[in-house]
C-alpha cells in the first residue's frame, strides 16, 4: 500500500490532500479548519484531517506543490533586475523567502512527523497540470495553466497522453494573466486574492467600450501569444500596488476601496465598463492561448487550471470558441488544487495507476449529525430528526424559507456544490435581496447560482450541461426570467448540473415534486468574509449568527423557537 | 539539523542552474536567513508580496 500526501500552500489557499494506492481518498483546503479565508499557512489541519479519512498514520510520502528553490531563484533574479526600483522591497522579499519559505519543507516534515528525505516537491505548472488532467475523464487531453505566477511560469500548455504530461511551452513572469487581473482587482478597490470573482460578476453591468485602450496593456500577437506593458504595472517593483500611475493615466483615477457602490452613478458604471473591457481582453487572450494548445497538440479535449481558470465566464466562451470539442476544469483550480495534483504525481511516480475521473468534490470532513443535534439543543433551538429529510427541505423551500443545508463531506474548491449550501426557491428575484441583507451582505452585482436536476437544464438555459458544470465551472444563457434569483443582469446563470443518482440530486427529485421544478438557488455556507462551513459547529455558529429559516444537517432539522 | 537538506538543495539548485553569480548574495543572504529561523521569522501583510514572494 502507499499513501501519499500532496500539500499547496505559503501563498494562497493552502490544501492538503490523500492518494492512497491511486485513490483519491480526501482533499481539504487549510482554510475550512482553520476557519482564516484562504489561509496560506502550512496546512497541518488539513493534512492530519486527510490522513484521518484515510486512516492512515504516516504518509508514505509527501509531495510539495512547488519547487522553494526555484521561487527563491525568480524572486531573487527579478529583483537585481529591477533593482534600484526594487530597493524598497529587498529586505521584505529576502525576509519572507529565507525566513520562512525556503524552510516548508522542514516544516511539513517536523509538523507531520515525516522524515525529511519523504518530503519532495513537484513544479507549481505541473502541480496544476496534472490536479485538472488526471481529475478529467479524458484519456488524453490539452492542458492549460493559467495563474499569478508559480516559481516562474505564469502560463503554460501541456500535452497530456497515456504516457503521462508534457510541457509543450510557456509564459515567465512578470508576464501573467493573473496579476494582470489583480492588478484591476486592486484598481477597481477590491482586496487582491479575494476580490477577483467580484470583478468577473461587475464586467456582466458594463460594456467593453474600453477593450481598445486596453489593447496598449497587453498586446496580443497573431500566434495566441501575450505580453504585458510593464510599464503599467508595478507588482514586479512595488508590492503595495499593482498598476502604476501610467494606468491610472489612461484609464482615469482607481476607485476608493470604502466607497459603497452605486451602479446607478456614471462614474461606477465606468468602472463597470472597465471592468467588462478587462474581462473581454483576458477571454481573447485565454481564447489564443486555447487554440494553440489546440494547434501544438491536435488533442479534441481541453483541461484548465490555474487561478484563472476560475473564471467561468471565460471558461464557457473557450468552450465555445477554442475548437475542442469537450472541457474540463479543475473545480479547486486555484492553488488548494495544486495540492492534488502533487500527491496524484507522486503516487504516479511511485507506481500507481491514474485516478479515476473526478465524479464530485465531496471530499472533506464527515459531518456529524449528533453533533449539530447535541449543540443546537444546548443553544436553546428546536431541534428535531426527520424520517424524508428530501420532504421536509422541499416542503420548506416551497415555502419560500431560506435553509441552511448540509449533507455528507465538505466540498474541495471554493465552490458550494450541495454538501455546504445555502438554499432557497430561485424564482423569485426578491429572494436575492432577502439572503443578501441576512446573510451575505455581498455587493449587488454578486449573482447567485441555480442548481438543476441534469437533464432538465434545457428547459431554462441555452445549451445542455456538460463536464464543466457538474463542477460550476462555467456559465449557461437563460432562455427567459423565470428563475429570478438565480439568473444575473447580463442574462447568464453560472449553472451547476446534479447527478440524479446523487443525494443531491435525490433532494432535486423531491423538490420537483413539491414546486414542479428540480431548481434551487445554491450560494455557499458561509457568512460574509468567512470559509465556507466544514463541521457541524461550524453549521451551528452559522444559523446562531444569521437570519435563514431552518438548519439542515443530514436527518436534523434545527429552527428557532417561537419568541 | 535535518535542515542542512535544504541548505544543500538550495546551494544545488543553484549550481546546477549556473547561477554562480548569485552565490556570494545567497551566502550571505542565508547567513541572515539563520538569524531569522532564529528570530522567528518576520511576518507582514501586503497583497502584492503575498501573490509573489
Ligand atoms: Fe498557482
Amino acid at each position: 500500500m502507499s499513501a501519499v500526501l500532496g500539500i499547496s500552500g505559503g501563498y494562497h489557499d493552502a490544501a492538503a490532500a490523500l492518494v492512497v494506492d491511486g485513490v483519491v481518498v480526501a482533499a481539504l483546503q487549510e482554510e475550512r479548519l482553520s476557519r482564516v479565508k484562504n489561509d496560506p499557512s502550512p496546512p497541518l489541519r488539513a493534512a492530519r484531517a486527510c490522513l484521518s479519512i484515510g486512516g492512515i498514520a504516516a504518509p508514505d510520502r509527501v509531495v510539495f506543490y512547488e519547487n522553494p528553490y526555484a521561487r527563491i531563484e525568480r524572486v531573487l533574479v527579478s529583483l537585481l533586475r529591477g533593482f534600484p526600483r526594487t530597493f524598497r522591497q529587498f529586505p521584505r522579499a529576502i525576509g519572507a523567502q529565507l525566513g520562512s519559505k525556503l524552510w516548508i519543507l522542514d516544516d511539513l516534515a517536523e509538523g507531520l512527523g515525516v522524515p525529511r528525505a519523504k518530503v519532495t516537491f513537484v513544479a507549481h505548472h505541473e502541480a496544476h497540470a496534472a490536479s485538472a488532467f488526471y481529475a478529467s475523464p479524458y484519456p488524453r487531453a490539452a492542458v492549460l495553466t493559467v495563474d499569478g505566477v508559480g516559481e516562474e511560469a505564469a502560463t503554460a500548455i501541456w500535452h497530456g497522453t497515456e504516457q503521462g504530461l508534457r510541457e509543450v511551452a510557456h509564459v515567465d513572469y512578470p508576464c501573467s494573466l493573473g496579476l494582470l487581473y489583480a492588478a484591476f482587482t486592486a484598481y477597481l478597490g477590491f482586496a487582491v486574492n479575494e476580490g477577483e470573482y467580484k470583478v468577473m460578476g461587475l464586467a456582466a453591468w458594463g460594456s467593453p467600450r474600453r477593450r481598445e485602450e486596453l489593447a496598449k496593456v497587453v498586446q496580443l500577437s497573431s500566434d495566441g501569444g501575450y505580453e504585458l506593458d510593464l510599464s503599467y504595472f508595478a507588482f514586479h517593483t512595488d508590492t503595495e500596488l499593482g498598476f502604476s500611475s501610467k494606468l491610472e493615466a489612461l484609464l482615469g483615477p482607481r476607485r476608493p476601496a470604502e466607497r459603497p457602490w452605486d451602479l446607478e452613478t456614471a462614474e461606477d458604471r465606468a468602472y463597470a465598463d472597465v471592468a467588462a473591457s478587462l474581462q473581454a481582453l483576458l477571454e481573447d487572450a485565454l481564447l489564443g492561448l486555447a487554440r494553440t494548445a489546440r494547434k501544438r497538440t491536435e488533442e479534441e479535449c481541453l483541461c484548465l487550471a490555474g487561478g484563472v481558470a476560475l473564471n467561468a465566464v471565460a471558461n464557457a466562451r473557450i468552450a465555445r470558441e477554442a475548437g475542442f470539442s469537450r472541457v474540463f476544469v479543475q473545480p479547486a483550480a486555484g492553488d488548494a488544487g495544486g495540492a492534488l495534483g502533487a500527491a496524484i504525481l507522486g503516487a504516479m511516480k511511485d507506481g500507481a495507476p491514474r485516478p479515476a475521473p473526478m465524479r464530485d468534490a465531496a471530499l472533506g470532513v464527515a459531518v456529524d449529525a449528533g453533533e449539530a443535534n447535541m449543540l443546537a439543543s444546548a443553544l436553546g433551538f428546536a431541534v428535531k430528526r426527520v424520517d424524508d429529510r428530501d420532504a421536509e427541505v422541499a416542503g420548506r423551500l416551497s415555502r419560500g424559507e431560506v435553509i441552511a443545508f448540509v449533507d455528507g463531506r465538505c466540498e474541495f474548491g471554493p465552490r458550494a456544490l450541495g454538501q455546504r449550501s445555502i438554499l432557497a426557491d430561485p424564482r423569485a428575484a426578491a429572494t436575492r435581496e432577502r439572503i443578501n441583507r441576512a446573510v451575505k451582505r455581498r455587493e449587488p452585482f454578486r449573482p447567485f447560482a441555480p442548481s438543476a436536476l441534469a437533464g432538465t437544464e434545457l428547459r431554462w438555459y441555452d445549451e445542455p450541461g456538460d463536464d464543466m458544470t457538474r463542477f460550476m465551472t462555467t456559465v449557461r444563457r437563460a432562455k427567459d426570467t423565470t428563475l429570478g434569483a438565480v439568473t444575473h443582469v447580463d442574462g447568464t446563470a453560472r449553472l451547476h448540473t446534479v447527478d440524479p443518482e446523487s443525494r443531491f440530486g435525490a433532494l432535486l427529485s423531491a423538490v420537483e415534486r413539491e414546486s414542479g421544478i428540480p431548481v434551487v438557488l445554491n450560494t455557499s455556507l458561509n457568512g460574509a468574509g468567512e470559509p465556507i462551513c466544514a463541521t457541524a459547529a461550524d453549521a451551528v455558529a452559522f444559523f446562531a449568527a444569521h437570519a435563514v429559516d431552518a438548519l439542515v444537517v443530514e436527518d436534523v432539522v434545527v429552527t428557532r423557537r417561537p419568541s | 539539523m535535518s535542515r542542512l537538506r535544504t541548505v544543500a538543495g538550495l546551494l544545488g539548485h543553484f549550481l546546477h542552474r549556473q547561477r554562480f553569480f548569485l552565490a556570494p548574495l545567497l551566502l550571505v543572504l542565508l547567513a541572515a536567513a539563520v538569524l531569522l529561523v532564529l528570530t522567528g521569522g518576520l511576518s507582514y501583510v501586503a497583497p502584492f508580496v503575498y501573490a509573489i514572494f
